[in-house]
Parts: structure tokens; C-alpha cells; sequence
């Protein structure tokens, strides 16, 4: 678990307080794949056998269907598989691994002094309503804003879902008032409800912050583009807000720099681009849902899950083969990037899995951490 | 036939039946709107092909209905006559809206 760092003093190289000897891409990742299939055969072959064996016709949509699958230590790839039509090309959705490049943009935000953490949603949205004001940046970050929100998916009532009316329903042409209209209960801060509206409505927060000083390119120029990062693609609503819950888009290859940056504490090459203490805070349990009956089997921090016990709700080890420092973006249909610090290790595996496989995450991570040394 | 169904339940809910549901649209409204937007993004943000693209869409209730316009890249959908989407790609960094 990484340790807050210490406040800055003034004047200090920002260059000190990133992670030294970390080992960042160039325009390419470099390639020891063949290395590791030569010194790991065994490994190699079971992490192929787990991800790559389809089950049924692909009309059944059973089973693990992997698109791509990239595994990277210490800054270098150790395997990189695709398939079902899918290339190393191909950009695939995100779905909630959508809300950590939201998380990733508040911190980009907070960094340029452009939001506080404990910023009122209506300092910086005049297209909500006056009874969602008392719902801070924090409360988003915490999936603790208190809307009444019922987070299902298309295998539930489609009219209950409020994901489905955002995305697809009336909420669709202006996501933000959508979300902030719901009713509040519990006061916010007081209730973990992991909410896709929440992070739509933190990156139109984020958007009210940026935007004016940067225009609608502020994700690319500010963060994407730092990483060498050229395929992502963010969906916007109607009205030009971006679908910070669900419709972002990346490379595999792409998703591994997403990972290295939170690998190295949101530092990239010597530069900090995060505030230092945001991905400490960012992997830590969030107070909401120590104190919320357990809703999801993983634990959460701020817009990323975490492989911790929390003994307050009764969870265990989220992922019993993978180290307690393992955190990770999460997304519908087996999207993930797994970032795994005490191996150097970045995980990232996009699918299309349209039925539960139980243990995925840990076997995913089990067969992926068996290609690397430890330590 | 559940498809058959499904489609009568929502459309005597959307002639104003009360049920328990808490937004407007009804289930073609949303499926015939996602099918487009979904589409839209799969074959022009995930450059996959029309086949897969349907596979990949493929929802309960289906939409009658898919049209691609490829040079233009549009994509409209329709249920039941009464029922349509549209999404259009709007370039790299945007993808695809629903309009």
C-alpha cells in the first residue's frame, strides 16, 4: 500500500517526488514475449489455455470470450494475445474502466487548481438543480453522492435501470441534470452506492472546471497525450458532456499506460502529473463503504477497486491469489487494467463475457502474475 | 416470441399503463436506441465488421431493423414501426451520439 507522501516545499523538482527507476514506453512498448514463452512455457500455456478457450457457439455468448490480453512487468511486455477479430488496432469499450480515466481527470483537475476535493458540484455546474448542491467532488469519488440511483444492466427491468434511461433513455441528451435530479437520501457522504451517474456527473464537474481554460480537448491535452496515448476515444451526451461512467475507448496497448501511470503514482517520464497524494488516496478504502452493507464483493476507493479486507461489512480478501496491494479498473463484460505494485506488474484484459465466470479477476490475475519474477 | 411479448408488454405500457417503472422510455424506445448507438461504435470506434457488430448488439427484445450507412456513418434502427434510434459518428476523440 503506498504512504502518503509528504507536502511539497515550494520550489522542489517535481522530478524528486516521482518513483525512481521506473521504466516508462516510448512510442512502442518493448517486447520480451518471446523471452517469456521461451523461459515460461508452462505459464505461457496456461494463461492461454484460462483466457483463450471458447466454450459453445458464439451465439451462446458463454464463458471467457477474451478480445486482447497484455501483460507487462517492470515496464515491458511479457505477453500480448488477441482475439475474435480483435488487434492490437482495435480500440475496445471500456465501460467502467471508463470511471478510473474520470477519476484520472479529477486529479488532472485538482493538480491544475482548477477544483477542490471538497468542491460543491454547483460551483462549477449551473445545470444542476439546487438541491443537489450539498454533493461535493468528494462524494462523487466515493460513489457516496445519496442519489436514489438503481445501478442495473441490461439483465434486470430495463425501465427500473437508471443506468439504461442515462445512456439510452431520456438522460441521454444531457447526462448531468439527468443524474443530479435524482432525489438525495441518505445525505451525501453517508451511503456507498456504486453509481455509473456518479461518475458521469464528476467528469461533467471535472468539464465545468477544464473547460474554459482548455476546451473540449482537455482530457487529450492535459493527461492522454503526456502518456503517448493516441486511441482513446470519449462519447459525449447530446449536449457535449462526455460519458464519464462508461463510453471511453482504448488500445490494450493504451490501457497498459493508463496502468503504468497509476503504477508510478501518477507520475509519467519525471513529471507528476497527479497531486502527490491522490492515487494513496485514491487506494484507499473509502469511509462510505466501510460504513454501507456490503453491496459488491470488492473493496473501493476513489473510481477503482481494491483487493483489501474490510472487516467493518464482513469482506474478506477480494482476490486471494493476488498481493493486498493489487487495485484495479473494473468494467461490464470482463474489461479490466489490474496494477499490481509490489511485482511492477500491469495487467490489462478487454472481452466480451456475457456470462459470470466464477473467480475471473483472480484467476486472471493468478495465471498473469506466473509469467513475472517475484521481487 | 418472447421478443413478441416483450414488445406488447411495453407498448401497453407506454399507451399509459401504471407499472412500477420509474423513467419514461419503454423497452424498444431503449433498445432501439442503444442498438444505434452501440452499432455506431462498433463498427466505426472498435473497427469491427457489420456481422460482428449485430452479435455484439444482439439484445432482448431485438430491433426489427438495423441500416448502415457506412459513407456516412449512420446507424438507424426501428422496432415495431413505432419505434426508431439514430447514432452518428462524429469523428476519432467523439465517436458515436445517439440523435
Amino acid at each position: 500500500m503506498a504512504v502518503a507522501a509528504a507536502v511539497t516545499a515550494p520550489g522542489m523538482a517535481a522530478a524528486q517526488q516521482c518513483p525512481a527507476g521506473a521504466v516508462y514506453p516510448e512510442a512502442q512498448w518493448e517486447d520480451r514475449s518471446a523471452e517469456t514463452k521461451t523461459g515460461r512455457p508452462e505459464a505461457v500455456a496456461a494463461l492461454d489455455a484460462w483466457a483463450f478457450t471458447l466454450t459453445g457457439t458464439d451465439e451462446e455468448r458463454l464463458g471467457l470470450r477474451t478480445d486482447g490480453l497484455l501483460v507487462l512487468q517492470d515496464g515491458r511486455v511479457l505477453y500480448e494475445r488477441y482475439g475474435r477479430g480483435f488487434g492490437p488496432g482495435n480500440r475496445h469499450l471500456l465501460w467502467s474502466v471508463t470511471k478510473t480515466l474520470t477519476g484520472l481527470m479529477t486529479a488532472v483537475a485538482v493538480k491544475q487548481g482548477a477544483l477542490g476535493l471538497d468542491d460543491s458540484i454547483c460551483k462549477h455546474r449551473k445545470d444542476v438543480p439546487e438541491s443537489s448542491c450539498g454533493v461535493t467532488v468528494r462524494h462523487l469519488l466515493q460513489m457516496s453522492s445519496g442519489f436514489d440511483w438503481a445501478e442495473e444492466y441490461e439483465d434486470g427491468e430495463y425501465q427500473a435501470s437508471s443506468v439504461l434511461a442515462m445512456l439510452y433513455g431520456q438522460g441521454r441528451k444531457a447526462v448531468v441534470p439527468f443524474v443530479a435530479g435524482h432525489a438525495i437520501t441518505p445525505a451525501p457522504g453517508k451511503r456507498f452506492n456504486y453509481s455509473t451517474g456518479d461518475s458521469h456527473l464528476l467528469m461533467g464537474v471535472v468539464s465545468g472546471a477544464l473547460r474554459a481554460a482548455h476546451g473540449d480537448a482537455f482530457p487529450w491535452t492535459l493527461l492522454f497525450d503526456k502518456l503517448g496515448v493516441t486511441s482513446l476515444t470519449w462519447e459525449r451526451d447530446v449536449a457535449g458532456d462526455f460519458h464519464g461512467g462508461s463510453f471511453g475507448y482504448l488500445t490494450p496497448r493504451d490501457m497498459a499506460r493508463v496502468g503504468t501511470l497509476m503504477l508510478h503514482d501518477g507520475c509519467w517520464k519525471g513529471e507528476r502529473l497527479l497531486p502527490e497524494d491522490f492515487m494513496a488516496n485514491a487506494r484507499t478504502v473509502n469511509v462510505p463503504f466501510k460504513t454501507t452493507p456490503l453491496q459488491d464483493d470488492t473493496a473501493y476507493g476513489w473510481q477503482i477497486w481494491l483487493n483489501q479486507p474490510v472487516p467493518e461489512v464482513g469482506l474478506g480478501i477480494p482476490f486471494p491469489d493476488a498481493p493486498l496491494d493489487t487495485f484495479m479498473a473494473a468494467g461490464h463484460w470482463g474489461q479490466y487494467i489490474v496494477v499490481v505494485p509490489s511485482r511492477n506488474m500491469v495487467i490489462v484484459r478487454t472481452g466480451d463475457d456475457r456470462a459470470k465466470v466464477p473467480n475471473k479477476v483472480n484467476d486472471l490475475i493468478k495465471h498473469s502474475l506466473a509469467l513475472g519474477v517475484v521481487p | 416470441m418472447k421478443a413478441l411479448k416483450l414488445a406488447a408488454a411495453s407498448l401497453l405500457l407506454a399507451a399509459g399503463c401504471n407499472g412500477p417503472e420509474r423513467y419514461t422510455q419503454n423497452d424498444l424506445q431503449l433498445v432501439t436506441a442503444y442498438t444505434a448507438k452501440d452499432f455506431c461504435s462498433c463498427m466505426f470506434v472498435m473497427g469491427q465488421d457489420e456481422a460482428y457488430c449485430r452479435a455484439w448488439t444482439k439484445a432482448n427484445p431485438q430491433v426489427a431493423r438495423i441500416e448502415v450507412d457506412v459513407q456516412h456513418k449512420l446507424v438507424r434502427t426501428s422496432a415495431l414501426t413505432l419505434w426508431s434510434g439514430a447514432a452518428r459518428w462524429k469523428g476519432e476523440r467523439e465517436g458515436c451520439v445517439n440523435e
